[in-house]
């Protein structure tokens, strides 16, 4: 991996010009977690690396009236901490803070954790439920994309080779739960993600959106089986119902934290305890 | 490029290699230890202003102007740092392969949080595996040094 130039751009529209006069030498790397492990794998051989690190304000919190805007550079273990982020959702801050180890925290950057599109992450699903949207600033101009056609596949976005993503912006739930099952160790990668966002009004739920994330390629949501509850109290016969649906309906993949009969066991489990959550926390 | 190491400056040739390789190999500090390789072990555990990172997947370009601290830079004057005296006390290793990223992942810990309980020190330990089995002793050695400081 010699003579790899490491540019350290200060703007996000300088870094996507960058990434255009570059092409397919340059990479971008944030928080470096994923990049490093793939240099060192062999998987990329870039002749530059396109660093946002020294980008400036690139890893702010804030709250708007839109709901909370995060910058692409914060840490997952600065989310995990911030008070705005506990206030705002604790599901959320929970979410971050069961991801890997405290090292990968301190160093893994919301952005990269998104656009690594890993399937076995944790902050996909719960952010999918949540209705997040992404910023994302091109060589020539910015778009946002809502998190539900932002990942298309394994380590696959909707992102184009020239742009970055600059921020997360997240709608305030009423209510809403992070479920990680880990199968190997406490501090692994999830074998199944749960994601569930909330509204209700007295008993009867309004809204609902559940994600489902590292059992399957993408996170992904059922919305007829969201659909089911709205309207309608959550019963113990409807959650089930509900959890069920989603078993049956997602095609879980087979890797070493569990088989795809495994998964699909456990997924019920963990949609049933994650809308019992939304339910009973009032 | 330079790189500050426990308080000094060096000057070393950078070309996208990992921290880890860069301490050991030309700086000599041969405390951080190589395991996994790949983040999960917390072996080649630093501070990076005084934070835990893996200098296992991190690349010194990363890190330069910052302030990198590892085992070495702990004692002062001939005498261990807190921790260091806590996890001799409690007899808190048997190889100690791991110990150089146990007592730096906990002065970050006390850092942040000065009164763990005994959940908040399992889980912010959690990432630092232990192949001897140490981990009562290093729970004990983590309390020790909370009172001492
Ligand atoms: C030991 C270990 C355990 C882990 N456990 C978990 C876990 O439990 N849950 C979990 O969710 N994750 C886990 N991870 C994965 C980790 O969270 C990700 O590697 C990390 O979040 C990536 O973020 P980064 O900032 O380091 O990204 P980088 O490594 O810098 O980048 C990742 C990818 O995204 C691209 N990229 C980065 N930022 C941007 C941007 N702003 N715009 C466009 N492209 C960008 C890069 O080019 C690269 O392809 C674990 C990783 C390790 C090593
Ligand atoms: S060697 Fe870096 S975490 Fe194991
Ligand atoms: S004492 Fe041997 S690995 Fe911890």
């Amino acid at each position: 991996m010699n003579q790899i130039k490491f540019l350290e751009p200060t703007t996000f529209s300088e870094a996507s010009t960058l990434l255009a006069e570059r092409g397919d030498d340059a990479k971008v790397i944030a928080g470096g977690v994923s990049v490093t492990l793939m240099l060192q794998q062999k998987l990329i051989s870039p002749s530059i690396l396109v660093s946002l690190g020294e980008i400036v304000n690139g890893d702010f919190i804030r709250l708007e009236s839109d709901g909370l805007h995060i910058g692409a550079l914060a840490k997952l273990h600065d989310l995990e901490r911030s008070q705005i982020v506990r206030e705002f959702c604790p599901a959320l801050a929970h979410t971050f803070s069961v991801v890997g180890n405290v090292r990968v925290r301190n160093q893994a950057t919301l952005g990269g954790n998104l656009s690594a599109a890993d399937y076995a992450a944790d902050p996909p699903s719960m952010l999918m439920a949540l209705d997040a949207r992404v910023q994302v600033q091109g060589a020539e101009k910015k778009r946002e994309i809502p998190l539900d056609e932002f990942f298309l596949g394994f380590y696959t976005t909707a992102l184009e080779s020239t742009e970055i993503l600059t921020e997360v912006i997240i709608p305030k739930p009423a209510r809403a739960a992070y479920f990680k099952y880990t199968s190997i160790s406490a501090e692994g990668r999830p074998c199944v993600a749960v994601g569930v966002a909330a509204d209700f009004d007295s008993d009867l739920c309004k809204d609902l959106r559940i994600a489902v994330g590292a059992a399957v390629e993408t996170p992904q949501r059922i919305e007829s089986a969201e659909a089911m509850a709205r309207g309608q109290t959550l019963t113990d016969e409807l959650v089930a119902a509900i959890a069920n649906e989603y078993s049956l309906t997602l095609d879980p993949l087979t890797d070493v934290r569990g088989s795809a009969w495994y998964r699909r066991e456990m997924i019920r489990v963990f949609v049933q305890r994650a809308l019992e959550e939304v339910r009973n926390d009032r | 490029m330079i790189l500050n190491v426990n308080g000094s400056r060096h000057e070393v040739k950078a070309e996208a290699r990992m921290l880890l390789d860069i301490l050991r190999e030309d700086l000599n500090l041969v405390g951080t230890k190589e395991g996994c390789g790949v983040g999960m072990c917390g072996a080649c555990t630093v501070l990076v202003d005084g934070k835990p990172f893996s200098s296992c997947h991190l690349l010194a370009e990363q890190v330069t102007g910052k302030e990198i601290t590892t085992i070495e830079g702990l004692s002062r004057d001939g005498n261990l740092h807190p921790v260091q005296q806590a996890f001799l006390d409690k007899g808190a290793f048997q190889c100690a392969y791991c110990t150089p990223g146990f007592v730096l992942t906990t002065i970050a810990l006390l850092n942040e949080n000065p009164s763990p309980s005994d959940n908040e020190i399992r889980e912010y330990l959690s990432g630092n595996l232990c192949r001897c089995g140490s981990y009562q002793n290093i729970l004990q050695a983590v309390k020790a040094a909370s009172e001492m400081i």
